[in-house]
């Protein structure tokens, strides 16, 4: 099978410390801690009231107000991401031939809170929906989604929502690899998106996994995660594609990997065995070897399982060469953003390839025995990166890594 | 395609049956329309016509073991590998054990809902936290992937009602890229509250207790539920087992309609259109050789008209089954439930009709009563949402 490269020409982002990829960037290397009092609702009561909310994000930058008023958050974020990811990399859809452009997202939540939504209108009207408004359903099912952002850049190749929780970013760019390397498409925006939401919220601290102030990936004292939102999408075409159009190439898409701890639903298996699959896996469809990789961006959620099972994997994985390799978490920056979490550590790993400076882990103030690697703490670093993995993890151990490396034409 | 891409097992939990003989007996049969009303927390003002997969007893297929926290979806899926796969689960290794890419529109719509209503009903510092794993889209797919111990691939796909489509288009992917040699595809849904809800106030559903296909009076859908999964493989892998081919998924298509009509869906049938065409070209056969289409026809009335537009324009002449008028709006399972249908008639040798005539919307050559499939080899599945999403499957009969 004839198979192109795949590359990455532009990149959207939507986080809580910042929106554009500059924006981030910045907030990032200064290590800016985007994790803060929740104000999308009442917190009173939880174990925690903290969480990454996006601050100050304006949809009319990039979305018509019909747009913005068919769409959800979650749409509204991914849309607006994929808009970005497009500008820089300079495409105009109208000059392609838009069956050969696709959109391939991922999602935990998808729209939950058009569903809180219609829920709580149901009880206000003592258990009628006859009030709710007729195009607020359509508003909810996570296909929706990929749907929206196909519609708003005019995408008409294959769209596809993966919803496969915490890792559907890299499932999605995974998947958006495969449809360039193929030939199905020329072009695909891929990445994820999730909003805020009362639903991971009450979730995530009736199962104590919330920290109760900050995000402390593989620190000693680290307390849990920190739910968040936003959205990460890069444009990701063809070798041939993006050379024909003179297009300025930020990085390639090495490979990608799989595995399934078949374990447990909310409990990553001990052992790591889907972790080490993924990434093994990552690397032979990279066609790698551990030796050559520089920079590891962590799942590093912060909850003491998987920060000390991903330490573990990683182990496995690298061998002696674990201990040198800089390993970071930006969660520890801009909280657990679920189903956009890989998408913007994607986006984070191709800035990082492009600029030569390894994001740090923030909070980290005291080492724990049993995660006991280089997390690039507190600071960030310069260091030049060939190669970069990228892990996500997922409830139901759907496990996964993706591998970015510098482009050498 | 570069390698063919085979199906050699289906297996479904269905409201008519669990596997290709079932299913093609119960075509020969009228509509099995029930109806649901209440749920756990809420209640639908009056009884909703639909198809119910009835008598369903996950207990006696599964056994009690770990079913206590499971939702309906979930059930449904498990019953289904169960059936169908428990044997080739339990005899691969480790390293060949099918990994599964399922398609479904909600997930489990009641189980994200439930907690929701829990937690106003109750507080949200009383919900069962054990209830929030369910509240995940892949939440079915990944308790299925535990269950079976499957380490190769657990991957949800959430593209409307045509998500058991992409589901496959999916799996046949990652069997191109030789991610893996054999897989589990197929889509799930579940009857629901809130989906009802939501198709209601949306408009799609029948006023009339009927789910008439092209119907000159059609005005809605009926829900239904269900799961239809396929185990699909390289033809390698599949002559490696000993495994028999029932059909070969000889070319997949899916593309994005932008264009919004009335309820969603493209007047012109661009979208539709596009899907049907690409699937021959990928299958690498003229239109002329489908031998049938199964369409994705529900019964509203812009969805029947853009396909039927579609269909009179690539395939005038060719009978067009609608096997939603036997198995309802399935969702996300839609498609599948419409596969496993198809391969039911083709193995039968006929194309199962919808009973009594009715006058139809546009000139559609739809079968009422069965005829024999002619000798063409290839059938066309349809799926077409009012999300935009367009998908066509072109299947090829090896029995």
């Amino acid at each position: 099978m004839k198979k192109d490269r795949v590359v990455v020409t532009g990149l959207g982002v939507v986080s809580p410390i910042g929106t554009g990829a500059d924006a981030f960037w910045n907030a990032a290397c200064k290590g800016v801690n985007g994790i803060a009092p929740i104000t999308a609702f009442d917190t009173a009561g939880f174990r925690t009231s903290v969480g990454g909310e996006v601050k100050g994000f304006s949809p009319e930058a990039y979305l018509s107000p019909d747009q913005i008023s068919s769409m959800g958050r979650s749409s509204q974020l991914a849309a607006s991401a994929a808009k970005m990811a497009l500008a820089q990399a300079g495409i105009d859809i109208t000059q392609q031939d838009p069956y050969r452009v696709g959109v391939s997202l991922g999602t935990t939540m998808g729209e939950p809170q058009i569903l809180e939504q219609g829920i709580e209108m149901i009880y206000r009207a003592r258990n009628s929906a006859s009030g709710l408004p007729a195009d607020l359903p359509a508003k909810y099912p996570c296909g929706v989604i990929s749907a929206n952002v196909a519609r708003s850049i005019g995408a008409c190749g294959p769209v596809i929502m993966i919803p496969t929780a915490c890792a559907a970013g890299n499932y999605a760019i995974g998947y958006a690899f495969d449809l360039i390397s193929t030939g199905d498409a020329d072009l695909v925006v891929a990445g994820g998106s999730d909003p805020i939401s009362k639903i991971a919220f009450t979730g995530f601290n009736r199962l104590l996994a919330t920290a109760k102030e900050l995000c402390r990936p593989f620190d000693k004292n680290r307390d849990g995660m920190c739910v968040g939102e936003g959205a990460g999408a890069l444009a990701l075409e063809s070798l041939t594609h993006a050379t024909n159009r003179g297009a300025t190439i930020l990085a390639e898409v090495l490979g990608y990997g799989l595995g399934c701890d078949a374990f447990k639903m909310t409990i990553p298996d001990p052992s790591g065995s889907g972790g080490i699959l993924a990434l093994q896996r990552a690397l032979d469809n990279a066609h790698l070897s551990p030796d050559q990789v520089d920079y590891i961006s962590a799942h590093g959620t912060g909850t003491e399982e998987n920060d000390k099972t991903e330490t573990l994997i990683i182990k496995a994985v690298f061998g002696q060469k674990a201990r040198s390799i800089p390993v970071s978490s930006i969660k520890s920056m801009i909280g657990h953003t679920m189903g956009a979490a890989s998408a913007i550590e994607a986006v984070a790993c191709v800035l990082m390839i492009d600029r030569g400076v390894i994001l740090p882990t923030i909070n980290y103030t005291e080492p724990d025995p049993e995660c006991d690697l280089d997390y690039v703490p507190n600071s960030a670093r310069n260091a030049a990166i060939s190669v970069a993995v990228s892990n996500a993890y997922a409830f139901g151990g759907n496990n996964s890594t993706l591998v970015l490396g510098k482009f050498g034409g | 395609m570069d390698q063919p891409i085979v199906i050699t097992h289906v297996s479904a939990v269905s409201c008519l049956g669990t596997n290709l003989g079932e299913i093609a007996s119960s075509l020969l049969t009228p509509p099995r329309i029930g109806a649901v009303q209440n749920f756990e927390f809420h209640s639908l003002p009056a009884s909703q016509p639909c198809f119910p997969v009835r008598d369903f007893d996950p207990e006696a297929i599964l056994g009690k073991k770990g079913l206590r926290t499971k939702d309906r979806a979930t059930k449904l899926l498990l019953s289904a590998l169960e059936l169908g796969f428990k044997s080739q689960f339990e005899s691969a290794s480790d390293e060949s054990r099918p990994g599964l890419s399922i398609g479904t529109a909600f997930g489990s719509v009641s189980s994200i809902g439930d907690f929701l209503s829990d937690a106003i009903v109750n507080g949200s510092h009383n919900v069962n936290p054990q209830a929030f794993a369910n509240t995940v889209i892949n939440s079915p797919t990944s308790n299925a992937n535990i269950r079976y111990a499957s380490r190769i691939l657990s991957s949800t796909v959430s593209t409307s009602f045509n998500a058991g489509l992409d589901a496959l288009a999916y799996a046949v992917m990652f069997l191109r890229q030789g991610h893996a040699r054999c897989l589990i595809a197929g889509g799930l849904e579940e009857i629901s509250y809130y989906a009802c809800t939501g198709l209601a106030a949306t408009g799609l559903l029948s006023p009339f207790g009927s789910l008439l296909p092209f119907s000159r009076e059609a005005a809605g859908t009926l829900p239904g539920e269900g799961c239809a999964v396929f185990c699909v493989e390289t033809e390698a892998s599949a002559q490696e087992r000993g495994a028999t081919v029932i059909a070969e998924i000889a070319g997949i298509a899916s593309c994005f309609d932008p264009k919004r009509g009335p309820l969603g869906y493209d007047p012109d049938g661009h979208g539709a259109r596009h899907a049907m065409k690409q699937a021959c070209v990928n299958a690498g056969i003229p239109p002329e050789e489908i031998g049938f289409v199964a369409a994705s026809a529900n019964g509203v009335a812009a969805a029947d008209d853009m396909e039927a537009l579609a269909l009179s324009d690539l395939f005038p002449k060719i009978p067009i089954a609608a096997y939603k008028s036997k198995t309802g709006e399935c969702m996300g399972a839609s498609p599948c439930l419409s596969m496993a249908c198809a391969l039911a008639d083709m193995k039968a040798g006929r194309i199962s009709g919808l009973g009594s005539a009715y006058p139809l919307r546009r000139d559609v050559n739809l079968v009422f009563e069965s005829i024999p499939v002619a000798s063409k080899q290839y059938a066309l599945v349809n799926a077409f949402s009012c999300d935009g999403y367009c998908g066509s499957i072109v299947l090829k009969n090896r029995t």
